[in-house]
């Protein structure tokens, strides 16, 4: 047999006898397509229906509670896994019964396995929202898109309130808010609430062959409870983190490596190249500032005065960038100014205002520093940028931390962080350094570079490395046997992800160890030249910057989320 | 909008988007934008389960659907292939014209009229060089019952072709001939309600939660507690439910159910009186079962001895016992002899004609009752013999032709014709409605044996399948829901498809091509009251009179609608027919004694026997409820690709795998002596040591399978055959 899996076909001889000219006329043939475009006569359905009540209801009446919720309780789902054979007709009705979109579905179901020889398992497992008690959704929402009715418990999502950030997607630790690219928005199952209303039952419970899926009505603080003996589902993200209500139920018992079929199985995630940007640009830009500031307090006001000028200017426009940035990962930017809503709760919200702050202080600042007042105006309003900027930072590592995943943790991402503002902080520094000599003042400049170079070198040097290492550290969890989510990061950058892992790394130690070494040689020497430091600092300043964007792609795409389980 | 809405808005255009309201006719709420103001009722058009759909129509035309609350089958339930089953008629992948190869080997669009002249020349060109047999057709089980009737009709009494078989072949051959051997007629007892009324329920390779999750409904809604065995070798959903999972060496069950028989024989545990009163051959088979002592049961099944004496002490008379299979059993090469080892089993405890039991197999694809009924293939319409002069002269009188068009034998089966084919004996080809270049076994031969035909028409309703790729012309056919007609699905339940979507561009239902194509041939007046599918199910209903699928009771598709489908028998006369209804309630069964038969055969080794460079035993099977068959519907649905597998994957046991240094997630490679493909491994204790599974709906799995057959059936035993997997290099 042939060795390729595709055998072409033969090319078809030509036919000489085709005469396709004399070919008698086709009325059969036009009567025939006439038919096909022309619908059964479908006689119309005039049964009566005067009760009002579905068809449907008589099998799914008893899935529904019979008394609506009472104070301290609410509605859930109650999934009976001995009864979720893993048919997959709940995602299927789902979509048809709720007029969802081609790509989008409300509802998932995934599989566990595990066992042993001798009594292996499947376990199907139907999953949707859980209607959580302390939804992560709504808190991260920066709008209230997001309400909680007091009521039967449902989170619902107002789609016209949304403006599409996003960062709900990234908080639910179930991965259940859908983001719609086309229309911009975030979209989830509302629990088919007006379907509630009139006393029927969801689609999902609806349309399951086997009655797995029930509305039931739960104890708020049983949920509570049952969160804190983990009592939800085997390898299901820690329910004390929100609370879920979903009642999973079952008769079985799962030997202990029961695990969902995609535990081993890692693809990179979403990077936000707009929150790339936008988190690398202002970090650069406080950074920058708060080195100008430092060298205020080591250095004579003469020699910065025509400096000053020059490095706001760069951090302010890095600064501006990195907001305009930001609008663009919304799905309807025209909404932005909503942001406001969720200062109490969301660190979206907090990280948006701390940054117009910041904004607005930092060009106050540098148009202070155009028109030469005293000195303590200048340090005061530097002090008001370095303050709103750290904040806004601040901010933006709270928004990662919440989410509760382990790549994001507090310290670590804190660190990154900090790390990124100091490396690009004095790299841009290193750049307003030479803007200024090429284009204003090329003596005090030179005076600048030889006074305060070497500071910002030794400076330089060590945060650099440090944030390389750190980010390195992540591939020590490739020693372990246990799978974590850290394991599951190192594995991602390892192999999916090598290409900019390598770029990532490269980049990295030529423009914080190896461009720095060769400027300190530089400017150490005797008669520093001019042309090579300009061709040292650009490659120092695009090293860099090149590097943390990547770094900061990794610290997307390499973080796994926490999720349900998947498929096979 | 004031300022405050501004900052925060409750409701809007996106909002309204997902309205839900009343969407009367019984349904309930629905998307706001899909209410229909018509429904209609009618059968899916995936699965022989045959499941009631309620279609909403906006203009007539099909918006969306729901599962029928009242229909028999599925009582208001429908797995995610039923739901999406007009998502996948809207695709690019649609044939919207005729395609026709070029002189550079490039399929072009042409008009109607251009395919129609090649398409009967070039065959009428072969057949005059060839002899008229040179030409022969492949049908299907995904048509209603008058287009593949028609398909029959047209290729052996108009075309003159000898050879025709249907792509039932691959999933029923087995059952058919079992039940012609053992009932005298291919004529399944059971209705679904037996799976609500069983005691206890023997499902034999048949994962019904995935192949036929509205089956798993009706088992899930028995009120008797039933006591559920399941014979797989394979740890499968329904496995999980079982109360006894017996799990035999792939392809050993034979001599299982010899070793049941023996045991529930010398125990006594027999209905003495229903054997006697209704079968033959019993003492016969008796003795023969006494070789299959309990010893050489657990050698030869690999199954503990209280294992099976558990399983013979569930299956006792007085108990509701019924049997099921499905393509485990048939897809072997000894699947005829198996299922006759269940229906003994069924009739020697009388677990058959009671509500709750019976011998049952339960059938792949939406028509392949329509299609054994009528396709005109292994039989001549309504079940009649080629063989049979009487039978001849009935269809010949009944379609008003002239006797000698009609062959005196059925021709030859699936295997035959594609070894006939290369053996230049059969140069044309006429492919309707099914992808062998996917499905059957050992593909790569299947591909190179279709490249050598002069002529290779493939009818379809996507152009993209696998073998529409390879054919010289593609006709363009309408689909499900793009057509009128019946089905008949596995409870002999006769059910209406209506003409409720547009075909896209110049695709016309498979009945109107072949009405173009009896035109053109030079025929048509053989087929003058073959005017549409109305009309060919009244000349049906008059071909099944007085056989035992009798319908002439049936009246039109509005009364097949009103009723919620009819099973078969439905004489003329016989008044309005119960909903549910099951065979041999007497105790007489179709043979001219109206004696069932005991049939049995000494089992036979595997065709291919794992060992030596490939020593794991490969089997294949259902991947998920999302994915039908090659994929070529089910891959148009969005919804439906994200619920099946992500890729192709190789389930492997654990031991074998830590023997090779391959982890979860690994790309691997499965070589059999014919192939390899490429998958991702699945480590599970689902598969023991020795066996892997592939899903069958990869198109690269039967690049590995071994061509063997049952010999009765003719049937290609999918099951099984040796491999070695291995690390990508």
């Amino acid at each position: 047999m042939g060795a390729s899996s595709h055998v072409s076909p033969s090319p078809l001889p030509p036919d000489s006898a085709v005469d396709s000219s004399g070919a008698p006329a086709l009325p059969l043939l036009d009567e025939l397509l006439h038919e096909q475009a022309t619908l059964s006569a479908v006689e119309q359905f005039s049964r009566a229906y005067e009760s009002g009540v579905p068809d449907q209801a008589k099998y799914y009446s008893r899935l529904l509670p019979s008394a609506p919720p009472q104070e301290g309780q609410q509605y859930a789902f109650a999934v009976d896994l001995d009864r979720c054979s893993g048919c997959k007709a709940c995602v299927t009705a789902c979509h048809s019964l709720n007029g969802l979109d081609d790509e989008e579905t409300w509802r998932d179901v995934g599989l566990l396995i595990g066992g042993s020889v001798s009594a292996p398992v499947i376990q199907h497992v139907t999953t949707s929202c859980h209607h959580c008690l302390e939804p992560a959704c709504a808190s991260a929402c920066p709008v209230d898109a997001y309400d909680k009715d007091p009521v039967t418990g449902i989170v619902r999502h107002r789609d016209d309130q949304c403006f599409g950030c996003q960062y709900c997607t990234l908080a639910c630790p179930y991965d259940v808010p859908q983001y719609h690219a086309g229309k911009g928005i975030v979209r989830k199952c509302d629990m088919c609430r007006d379907r509630l209303a009139a006393n029927e039952a969801p689609a999902c419970v609806q349309a399951c062959p086997h009655e797995a899926i029930a509305i039931t009505v739960v104890d708020r603080q049983q949920v509570v409870e049952d969160a804190e003996t983990d009592f939800f589902l085997p390898a299901a993200p820690d329910p004390q983190f929100t609370l879920p209500t979903t009642q999973y139920t079952t008769r079985r018992v799962f030997p202990r490596n029961t695990l969902p079929a995609d535990y081993r199985s890692v693809s990179p995630q979403h990077p936000h190249w707009p929150l790339i940007i936008m988190l690398v640009l202002t970090q650069l830009s406080v950074g920058a500032f708060i080195v100008g500031l430092v060298l205020e307090t080591r250095f004579d006001a003469s020699l910065l005065n025509a400096f000053r000028r020059q490095h706001a200017t760069t951090a302010l426009i890095f600064g501006l960038l990195a907001l305009g940035a930001s609008t663009l990962h919304l799905g309807r930017p025209q909404y932005a100014f909503r942001a406001v809503i969720g200062l109490r709760h969301s660190w979206l919200s907090r990280e948006i205002v701390a940054f117009g702050v910041f904004a607005a202080a930092a060009v106050l600042y540098a148009l202070v520093c155009w028109m030469q007042p005293s000195g303590a105006v200048v340090r005061a309003a530097g002090w008001m940028v370095a303050v709103s900027g750290s904040l806004g930072i601040f901010c933006s590592v709270m928004i990662y931390v919440v989410t509760g995943r382990d790549l994001w943790r507090f310290g670590p991402t804190m660190v990154r962080f900090v790390l990124t503002a100091a490396v690009l902080g004095i790299a841009t520094t290193w750049l307003s350094l030479l803007l200024f000599g090429l284009f204003v003042d090329a003596e005090t400049a030179v005076r600048l570079s030889a006074e305060a170079g070497p500071i910002l070198v030794r400076a330089l040097l060590p945060a650099a490395g440090l944030k390389l290492l750190l980010e390195a550290s992540v591939f020590r969890h490739l020693l372990f046997r246990r799978e974590s989510p850290l394991k599951r990061s190192a594995r991602l950058m390892a192999v999916p992800l090598s290409a900019s892992t390598f770029a990532r790394f490269s980049t990295g130690l030529l423009g914080g160890i190896v461009m720095p070494l060769f400027l300190w040689t530089e400017l150490s020497a005797p008669s520093p030249r001019s042309l090579l430091i300009t061709i040292i600092v650009s490659m120092l300043v695009l090293s860099c910057l090149a590097g943390e964007l990547l770094a900061r792609f990794q610290f997307f795409a390499a973080c796994v989320a926490p999720r349900m389980p998947g498929r096979v | 909008m004031s300022l405050a809405e501004l900052f925060h808005q409750e409701t809007g255009p996106l909002t309204r988007e997902l309205l839900r309201q009343p969407g009367r006719f019984g349904l309930g709420q629905v998307p706001a934008d899909l209410r229909p103001d018509a429904v209609t009722d009618m059968v899916c058009g995936f699965c022989a389960t045959g499941c009631g759909l309620r279609v909403h129509l906006q203009d007539g035309q099909a918006v969306n659907l729901t599962p029928t609350t009242d229909y028999p089958v599925n009582l208001g339930m429908a797995c995610p292939k039923g739901w999406e089953a007009l998502r996948v008629l809207d695709s690019p992948e649609r044939a919207a014209v005729p395609l026709l190869r070029d002189a550079q080997g490039r399929q072009r669009p042409v008009d109607w009229d251009t395919a129609l002249t090649q398409f009967v020349r070039r065959f009428q060109a072969i057949q005059q060089e060839h002899g008229p047999e040179a030409v022969a057709f492949l049908s299907t089980g995904q048509m209603v019952t008058e287009e593949l009737a028609f398909l029959g009709a047209l290729a052996k009494f108009g075309m003159g072709m000898r050879h025709g078989d249907g792509n039932t072949r691959q999933c029923m051959a087995s059952a058919v001939t079992a039940y012609k051997e053992s009932f005298g007629f291919d004529a399944p007892p059971y209705t679904y309600a037996d799976l609500e009324e069983s005691d206890v329920i023997v499902l034999v390779g048949s994962n019904l939660c995935i192949a036929h999750p509205i089956l798993w409904e009706r088992v899930m809604r028995n009120r008797h507690q039933p006591q559920i065995i399941v014979v797989d070798p394979r740890m499968t959903e329904t496995a999980m439910n079982a109360t006894l999972h017996v799990r035999p060496k792939p392809k050993s069950d034979l001599a299982l159910f010899y070793g049941i028989a023996r045991i529930l024989i010398e125990t006594g545990r027999v209905d003495r009186e229903f054997i006697a009163a209704s079968t033959r051959d019993f003492e016969a088979f008796a003795e023969f079962t006494a070789e299959f002592s309990e010893e050489r049961v657990v050698e030869e099944t690999g199954v503990d001895a209280d294992v099976l004496h558990r399983m013979a002490d569930m299956i006792c008379p007085g108990q509701r016992v019924s049997f099921w299979w499905t393509m485990g059993v048939n897809q072997s090469h000894q699947g005829v002899r198996t299922a006759q080892a269940l229906i003994n089993l069924a009739l020697m405890t009388g677990s058959i004609g009671r509500p709750g039991t019976g011998a049952n197999s339960i059938t792949g694809q939406c028509n392949a009752m329509g299609s054994r009924l009528f396709s005109n293939t292994t039989a001549l319409p309504g079940g009649h013999d080629f063989r049979n002069p009487r039978h001849r002269q009935k269809i010949a009188d009944i379609l008003g032709i002239d006797v000698k068009r009609i062959p005196e034998d059925s021709g030859l089966p699936y295997h035959r014709i594609l070894e006939e084919i290369l053996r230049g004996r059969i140069r044309g080809l006429w492919v309707v409605c099914t992808n062998p270049a996917h499905s059957w076994i050992n593909q790569m031969q299947c591909r190179d044996i279709l490249d050598r035909l002069d002529f290779l028409v493939v009818q379809d309703m996507y152009h993209t399948t696998e073998t529409a790729r390879l054919a010289h012309l593609v006709l363009p056919a309408a689909g499900w829901g793009e057509k009128d007609g019946t089905f008949i699905n596995s409870e002999r339940r006769v059910g209406v498809v209506r003409q409720v979507r547009r075909a896209p561009g110049q695709a016309l239902s498979d009945f109107r091509i072949f009405r173009l194509i009896a035109q053109r041939w030079g025929c048509a007046d053989l087929f003058s009251s073959w005017t549409s599918p109305a009309a060919v199910f009244e000349i049906l209903k008059r071909c099944t009179q007085g056989q035992p699928c009798d319908i002439t009771g049936i009246g039109t598709y509005d009364d097949l609608e009103a009723a919620g489908g009819i099973q078969w028998p439905a004489p003329e006369a016989s008044g309005r027919p119960e909903r549910e209804r099951r065979l041999y309630t007497d105790g007489r069964f179709f043979h001219d004694d109206r004696r069932a038969r005991f049939v049995w055969a000494r089992p036979e080794p595997l065709p291919e026997r794992p060992g030596g460079r490939f020593p794991l035993l490969l089997m294949t099977g259902r991947g998920s409820a999302a994915q039908w068959h090659t994929q070529t519907r089910t891959r148009q649905s969005s919804v439906l690709r994200r619920l099946a597998l992500r890729d192709s994957v190789v389930e492997v046991s654990p031991t074998d795998a830590a023997a090779l240094n391959i982890a979860t997630g690994d790309q691997i490679e499965v070589i059999s002596q014919r192939g390899r493909v490429r998958a991702r491994a699945v480590l599970t204790h689902a598969v023991r040591p020795g066996e892997v599974f592939m899903p069958m709906h990869d198109e690269g799995v039967n690049r590995l399978t071994y061509a063997a057959f049952d010999p009765h059936s003719s049937q290609p035993a999918y099951k099984a055959c040796a491999v070695r997997i291995a690390r990508m290099t």
